[in-house]
């Protein structure tokens, strides 16, 4: 428990604060005697004493700004003209340094890079020899590059989703438009909204038969891209990226008041919650009974069949999940500042 | 025999892809105005990649990398006029000097188009009711 001490007030912290806020030792004490002193003279009643009293405050007052002013002049002098110019060296000297640095250290290991192309390189290790000859049998992935980057270099692909999930985090820190509490539209959000509606397409016949006959497809043929992103190539970036994109066409058609049905900020929030949980918790898993020689309920299966590759299809639809939330919130975010 | 005929007839229909792809790149650099240049610009991707890829269909003959290349023009086709059109509209909407760059237009639907963006309190609405 902390001691409560008497003189707080003069302890060296409150006086740290106070030095801080105004920058002057000399107000400080101005500031101190004045404290103590109408501290006092609250407890003397009485109208005889008020003009003096006020003469005194008066003439404090002048005291006091004077000494600010004495203050501000002295500071800003020495900012104009021994400050910048002691700051302007020191900026070109740290830059002068930093590029000088950063040149020897790139030339050195300019210099020591293994001659290009030669057998021994470090890059031509066992690694990639073991990835090509045993990956399907120990991924069980037809797909050679989902069984690297969803099972040996896992972590690093959660790595990436989480790179996007913050950068859907950035936008929406920087242009989502603040919401009032009764969850009624703000002004701000209402003129957004107008902006929104001058350049929109405004329920165009032709793009909205198009979007009819397109948006289908096109989300399909993600799914199918995200489902046999184990046996043929594609997987969760790509397969994320088409579905992002006939969803922000279904939008384009629509317009918000259609996608706001099933898809809303707080689904944005939900789907990237769990599939990013479901894929960092799914994997430890599978990294910890790895590691341990444990059983691991996560088999292999058949190569080649949509259900195999142990985790790889459901990391992949994890991946996918957030790449199109992601696709989509950057669109919606940058266009109305809301989703 | 047949595969002469089959050369010529892809050489042709590449030709005439190649045509019409130089003729909307000239006609996107000539063109002054914005729609003039859509209209250059809609010819690659409607004719001249279909009749580029009707002359490699014809050359390789009917294999599944062909049946994919005519899967390939009826997307073109279905998007690419769609983007052009709304590239016009867009154009048609916000341009206030419309008359000064092109000479000829379709009155009544520009004054429609132009209405059409100022009654935003009025449309929002409309739509709710719709959903309901």
């Amino acid at each position: 428990m902390a001691k409560i001490r008497p003189d707080y007030e003069n302890s060296w912290w409150p006086r740290f604060l106070r030095w801080l806020e105004s920058g002057s030792s000399a107000l400080d004490d101005a500031l101190l005697d004045e404290l103590s002193s109408t501290a006092e003279e609250h407890l003397v009643e009485g109208a005889a004493n008020a003009s003096t009293r006020e003469a005194h405050d008066e003439e404090r007052r002048l005291l006091s700004i004077r000494d600010e002013k004495l203050l501000y002049d002295r500071i800003h002098r020495w900012a104009h003209s021994k400050g910048s110019r002691i700051i302007r060296w020191l900026y070109r000297i740290t830059a002068v340094a930093i590029c000088v640095g950063i040149i020897i250290l790139l030339l050195n290991t300019a210099a020591n890079l293994p001659p290009f192309g030669s057998p021994d390189n470090p890059v031509n290790n066992e690694v990639s020899q073991r990835y090509i000859e045993q990956g399907m049998q120990e991924t069980g992935a037809v797909n050679i590059v989902a069984g690297m980057i969803l099972d040996y270099r896992a972590f690093d692909t959660l790595g990436e989703s989480n790179v996007l999930f913050i950068a859907a985090c950035a936008v929406i820190i920087l242009m989502r438009l603040p919401s009032s509490p009764d969850s009624k539209p703000t002004t701000e959000q209402l003129e957004a909204e107008a902006d929104d509606r001058m350049y929109e397409p405004k329920n165009d016949m032709i793009l909205q038969h198009q979007a009819n006959f397109l948006v289908p497809l096109i989300l399909l043929f993600g799914i199918y891209v995200i489902m046999n992103g184990h046996i043929s190539p594609g997987g969760g970036f790509s397969g994320g990226a088409i579905m992002g994109a006939g969803l922000i066409l279904y939008l384009n058609a629509f317009g918000f008041r259609k996608t706001e049905r099933f898809f809303t900020f707080t689904t944005f929030r939900i789907v990237s919650l769990c599939a990013l949980s479901f894929y960092a918790v799914s994997k430890a898993y599978s990294f910890f009974t790895g590691a341990n020689h444990l059983d691991s309920i996560i088999t292999t299966g058949t190569p080649g069949m949509l259900f195999s590759a142990g985790l790889i299809p459901y990391l992949n639809i994890a991946v996918g999940l957030v790449v199109c939330c992601t696709m989509y919130a950057f669109y919606t975010l940058f266009r109305k500042g809301d989703m | 025999m047949i595969d002469t005929i089959r050369l010529i007839a892809s050489l042709l229909l590449t030709g005439a892809g190649l045509f019409c792809l130089l003729s909307a790149v000239v006609g996107v650099y000539r063109f002054r105005y914005a729609l003039s240049r859509i209209h250059a610009a809609a010819l690659i991707d409607t004719v001249g990649i279909c009749l580029m890829l009707l002359g490699v269909i014809v050359a390789t003959g009917f294999t599944v990398a062909s049946a994919k290349m005519l899967v390939v023009i009826g997307f073109l086709w279905l998007t690419s006029p769609v983007s052009s059109h709304l590239i016009g509209r867009l154009e048609v909407t916000i341009n206030d000097e419309l008359d000064k760059d092109a000479a000829v237009m379709d009155r009544a639907y520009v004054e429609h188009e132009k209405e059409a963006e100022l009654p935003i309190e009025t449309a929002a609405p409309t739509d709710k009711e719709e959903d309901a």
